[in-house]
């Protein structure tokens, strides 16, 4: 997921309340509907993401970082990431990812301008601790994302 | 435009009656509920212009998917290619002039037809008219591309743009969106943005790219299409940009089919029969990666449209998931090109 926990709570209550409530029929369907909206507003208070997701994700930056500092030649000035791997809350582990990710973003646009200056196997060894790092990250995103339902969002039912 | 929705036939009744001259009853109101991006609205016009009754209304919403909006590229392009074979709606009016209708607008015919769609395995068409469905895409898509523009609408977005350097350009634009959308850095993007930057093919020609050319974005009817829609990501470009937006296998649902309606060497063959222009292989790769990272920014342009622009639509929230797969794909062709 991308978007923030609290603002997919929020928009799904406001889906339920403008889209969804209005158009189902029956008291009772109606209850039913405004208890999901009820149980979102608990959730909202108490629940957040996974810290298990950004602990995965903050180690293949540790990895990352560990990979980077072993490589011989590589200048001091290149943007590596920094990571403590320290946090107690989700926000404070999730800000940590997306500064390590910005720092690994800042190192390939760095890495394009100063290829061709830096000692040799270099530039190829830092491609490599990128490539693992980024592959990592995807696979774990993809492993821990829901099957897609665009064909059920798009028509309004489900298909096979 | 979701606050403005009830005023909308007053508003769209005073326009009218002011672009027309006269007296006009606008009625049969009706939202579509398809599309992530612009708004659909169909309405019934008495008197009707030159006979023409059941009319489409479009809006970009201002918190949209790809706002700000402009309706005047669209509008360009399909009076361009009103009088060529490609199917398209006749368009009456535009504006950008968002104290009309509260948005970008413009004010088209309604042609029939149903418009299939690529996710799921029912794409609704049927088994034997399959094949002549793909033809008829494949040649629309070279009649597009093999279109003259240079005295449209069109040409006042052709300032500077050659075959050298529209690559470049398009990449720019989109690096720009990037900036622009991203709640957070993809690592990803950075480097296949270093990648494209670093092999910018030369086009064979600076064509009319209708930008989302695929299953899902043109009406039939018994096996005939009926009409090309959804223009509003149409620009000058490369001509392989939407070739390989076209052989995407998001649009594909697992068939070998490109968009599941026509083979990739009779696309090219039929291409290149329409625009006297061989498919360069090494293009289609840059244009491939290319059409990845356009997927991937709308995506990422759907959770900022989400988040931050107040754009309630859940599916943007759940387009949003398809960043990291869309990403993954990327990597894979970098990897299978090294």
């Amino acid at each position: 997921m991308n978007n923030s926990f609290e603002r997919l709570i929020d928009g799904m209550i406001e889906a339920l309340r403008l889209e969804i409530i209005p158009a189902t029929q029956g008291d009772y369907s109606r209850g039913q509907a405004f208890g999901v909206i009820f149980l979102l507003q608990s959730l909202k208070l108490r629940a957040g993401w996974s810290t298990t997701f950004l602990q995965e994700q903050l180690a293949a930056l540790l990895d990352l970082q560990a990979a980077l500092s072993k490589i011989d030649g590589m200048p001091r000035d290149a943007p590596v990431p920094l990571v403590s791997g320290h946090a107690s809350t989700p926000q404070a582990m999730e800000q940590m990812r997306d500064a390590g990710d910005e720092r690994v973003g800042a190192l390939i646009d760095w890495l394009q301008t100063h290829r061709e200056t830096l000692a040799p196997g270099v530039a190829d060894a830092v491609d490599a601790a990128t490539n693992a790092y980024i592959r990592r990250q995807l696979r774990y995103d993809i492993q821990t994302s829901a099957k897609p339902m665009f064909a059920a969002l798009t028509l309004g039912k489900e298909t096979t | 435009m979701a606050e403005d929705i009830d005023s909308l036939p007053e508003r769209l009744t005073s326009y009218l009656e002011r672009s027309l001259g006269r007296r006009v009853t606008v009625s049969r109101f009706k939202r579509y509920p398809a599309g992530f991006s612009w708004i659909t609205v169909g309405f019934t016009l008495a008197p009707g212009i030159d006979g023409v009754t059941e009319l489409i209304l479009r809006l970009g919403p201002r918190n949209g998917l790809y706002a700000p909006y402009s309706a005047e590229p669209q509008y360009a392009a399909m009076a361009a290619l009103h009088a060529s074979l490609v199917p398209v709606p006749r368009v009456y009016f535009w504006s950008d002039d968002a104290s009309i209708l509260g948005d970008p607008f413009f004010i088209a015919e309604k042609l029939p037809g149903e418009a299939p769609i690529p996710w799921g395995d029912d794409d609704g068409i049927r088994h034997d008219q399959r094949a002549f469905l793909g033809v008829q895409f494949a040649d629309a898509l070279g009649d597009i591309h093999a279109a003259a523009w240079s005295a449209s609408g069109l040409a006042k977005f052709a300032a500077g743009l050659t075959c050298e350097n529209v690559a470049a350009r398009e990449l720019e634009r989109w690096e720009s969106n990037y900036r622009r959308w991203a709640l957070r850095t993809y690592p990803m993007i950075h480097r296949v943005l270093a990648w494209l930057r670093a092999n910018p093919p030369v086009a064979p020609r600076i064509s009319i790219v209708h930008g989302d050319y695929r299953l899902g974005n043109f009406l039939e009817v018994d096996g005939l299409i009926t009409a090309i829609l959804d223009w509003e990501l149409v620009h000058l470009g490369d001509p392989h940009e939407d070739l390989a937006w076209v052989c995407l296998p998001q649009y594909r649902g697992g068939s070998p089919l490109m968009s599941k309606l026509i083979g990739r060497d009779e696309l090219y063959a039929r291409h290149e029969a329409k625009t006297g222009r061989a498919v360069d292989p090494a293009s289609m790769h840059f244009y491939t990666l290319f059409a990845l990272l356009k997927l991937s920014l709308t995506h990422i342009a759907g959770v900022y449209a989400f988040e931050r622009n107040g754009f309630h639509d859940l599916r943007l929230a759940s387009i949003g998931t398809q960043i990291a797969p869309t990403l993954r794909q990327i990597e894979k062709l970098l990897e299978a090109g090294r």
